[in-house]
């Protein structure tokens, strides 16, 4: 423990120079309003910074993308107060409670409580990303090419299970497209190029940048601009800064929502906005102004904006330790993280240790820049919400193009943005999630080398993929996760425990 | 979360499009499953059997299959007697497709067309300037007049594309095409 809290004492240190909170300063901000422009996602934001970091020093780079990623999960409050309209998709949940309370002259109010429940957030999820951080990373070491298998198969299958909750089968379908995807180029064991049909520049595979520019960037544009609407800016001049009192009054509803974004974080691929609203519904739950939600709510804000800022430390977890994106910018963090040579995985601790401690000094400085900014530049922040989208879409199509080009400089990694735009914009039309698709393409490279790793060290025999301790868990819980995406015995297992229950049987 | 399943026509038509592509996925993975049972097993190099480059990619095929036949079959059993399928083809028809094909098409022309053939500034600086041109008066709820929209748009096109180009050429020393 003391030698984990020096770790943490050098990790903040770090970032206590003037370069880096220049960098801090510009890189939130950016995010905040990036965040704040609805069409512009975290995802979007992280992955075209990439490209615009990739020359800086590891540290300085990653102090960047961190930021503009935390920056812009809180920016999207913004709009989903004053605008209606989320920013983010992480903020549909802050909508509900948000926008209500702007059009009952308290815009200031849910502005400046929508702050704090982010900072709160981030901060419980930061205590359990240190928490848990290191000793995952220990017990990950035991991991070998079963349990890897069954993590990568475990973290695509939850992922689509949980971010396609009216139709499983789409994310599944949607895991298995990522997946395919990763196929294509050489392989890991036998350096064999499958798929390539002669194209060169497939050899090398899909990388995951242009794919993530392409599915979150352009389908975002053709998304955004197909759209007919006109939205009505709500606003007033009420106090921002909130009272003590005001944060202090639903304690209990922000420490629960903070465990429950992180556990949402935690899981592989399940964003910020499953996190909100897992919060939402928590806290509406336990709340004796149930009756108030979605009427302006100030705990329903306070749930929804802790919820998704706490996924973002939560989402490090499994980034950091197995090499496992907790959420979609997640994905684009690790292949920043490869691009300035460090290896997110189990050896992380053993390696790189002080690094962890580096993400979590970054995430404590963030939420207090989030915090000054967001409580003291609300004119400007106004301002940049009344950009037309027609000015701004092409500006950010221009960057896709440029920022897809830039780090190999090479015209194949824009026609790979092009054609995952526009899969991605189809799909997305067509209600398939898009995290199972990014969590595909990045985990499809360790299930297929590991599940032919493990095929190779039992000589062909299967059985220890599940007899194996840490295997067989992870077995049941995959087996557990298909079987209960099947109506059939999902509606069974509730029965079961209706009848196992009688006071949920007599509601 | 918001549940657009609320309206019956876009219901009918999301149905519809769930029988399409069940279909397609199922023809797709069992085409990845003859591709990969096709693929060389590279005896020569005498791997060990069970771990053949098609081996992932094969159950990857079957696994799309399955799930694109379930997805199928749901779609059917769903959809008996929900109509025909002029609520699909209303579709390519309405509004939003000619928005939609006016983004797409502007997009493909400049990253496919455009660029390489004027220097990067010049296919931005167009690209930027049609875009707004053609939202901001022609597919605009309130058209602006075409003059000043032009004006602006163009004078914006101008600084997007050389400020790209300088940051990315002299900042990143990226060459650009």
């Amino acid at each position: 423990m003391p030698e984990g809290l020096t770790l943490l004492g050098h990790g903040i240190a770090h970032f206590l120079t003037w370069e880096a909170l220049f960098n801090l300063a510009w890189a939130s901000l950016l995010g905040i309003v990036i965040g704040a422009l609805p069409g512009l996602t975290a995802t979007m934001g992280v992955a075209l910074l990439v490209t615009l970091t990739y020359k800086m020093p590891p540290d300085q780079a990653i102090l960047c993308l961190m930021a503009l990623y935390v920056g812009a999960i809180y920016g999207g409050s913004r709009s989903a107060i004053l605008l209606a309209i989320p920013g983010t998709p992480a903020s549909a949940a802050t909508t509900l409670d948000g926008y209500p309370l702007a059009r009952a002259g308290k815009a200031g109010m849910a502005m400046g409580i929508a702050t704090t429940s982010s900072a709160l957030g981030t901060l419980v999820g930061i205590f359990f990303l240190a928490l848990i951080a290191p000793w995952l990373a220990e017990f990950a070491l035991r991991f070998g090419s079963y349990e890897f298998f069954w993590l990568a198969l475990f973290g695509v299958l939850i992922s689509g299970r949980l971010t396609a909750i009216e139709d499983p089968l789409k994310g599944y379908i949607a895991g298995i497209l990522g997946l395919l995807a990763a196929m294509i180029g050489m392989e890991g064991l036998h350096a064999f190029q499958r798929f390539t049909f002669g194209v060169g520049a497939l050899g090398g595979g899909i990388d995951l940048i242009p794919a993530m520019v392409g599915a979150f960037g352009f389908a975002e544009i053709l998304a955004v601009m197909k759209r007919r609407f006109t939205a009505e800016l709500v606003t007033s001049d009420d106090r921002v800064v909130p009272r003590l009192a005001d944060i202090t009054r639903y304690w209990r509803t922000t420490i629960r929502s903070g465990i429950v974004g992180t556990i949402a974080g935690i899981i592989p691929g399940v964003g910020e906005d499953i996190g909100a609203w897992a919060s939402y519904a928590a806290a509406r739950r336990a709340s004796k102004e149930a009756d108030q939600f979605g009427k302006g709510s100030v705990e329903g804000l306070v749930a929804a904006e802790t919820g998704n800022s706490a996924v973002i430390p939560g989402a490090m977890i499994p980034t950091l330790t197995l090499a496992l994106p907790g959420s979609a910018a997640a994905a684009v963090l690790i292949a920043a993280m490869f691009i300035h040579g460090i290896r997110p995985g189990p050896l992380l601790m053993t390696e790189n240790p002080a690094f962890l401690y580096q993400i979590v000094g970054i995430l404590l400085l963030t939420t207090i820049a989030i915090t000054i900014f967001g409580l003291s530049l609300t004119k400007l922040l106004v301002r940049v919400l009344l950009v037309p989208r027609e000015k701004l879409m092409p500006v950010v199509y221009v960057l896709c193009v440029v920022g897809s080009f830039a780090i190999t400089q090479r015209m194949f990694d824009v026609y790979v943005m092009i054609a995952f735009g526009l899969i991605g914009f189809v799909l997305r039309e067509m209600r398939y999630p898009m995290a199972p698709l990014v969590l595909g393409i990045v985990l499809g490279d360790l299930l297929d080398v590991n599940l032919r790793r493990g095929l190779l060290l039992s000589d062909g025999d299967v059985t220890p993929f599940f007899t194996r301790p840490i295997s067989a868990v992870l077995f049941a819980i995959t087996a557990v996760t298909i079987l209960m995406s099947l109506p059939m015995v999902s509606r069974r297992v509730t029965d079961l425990f209706k009848r196992l229950d009688p006071q949920r049987r007599a509601g | 979360m918001t549940d657009p399943s609320a309206d019956p026509q876009t219901e009918r038509r999301m149905n519809r499009v769930d029988l399409i592509t069940g279909g397609v996925f199922a023809v797709l993975g069992l085409a990845i499953v003859y591709l990969s049972w096709t693929m060389p097993r590279l005896e020569m190099r005498g791997i060990h059997p069970a771990t053949v480059p098609g081996l992932v990619p094969g159950l990857l095929g079957l696994a799309l299959a399955f799930c694109g036949v379930v997805l199928s079959l749901k779609a059917y059993r769903d959809g008996r007697g929900a109509g025909d399928w002029s609520d699909l083809l209303a579709l390519f028809r309405s509004a939003e497709a000619g928005r939609f094909c006016a983004v797409a098409g502007l997009a493909l022309v400049y990253a496919l067309v455009l660029v390489g053939l004027l220097p990067f500034w010049l296919a931005s600086a167009a690209f930027v300037f049609a875009f707004i041109v053609v939202f901001e008066v022609w597919l605009s709820p309130q058209p602006r007049p075409l003059l000043r929209s032009a004006l602006w748009a163009a004078v914006q096109g101008v600084l997007v594309g050389v400020a790209v180009t300088l940051v990315f050429q002299y900042g990143f020393l990226v060459r650009l095409p």
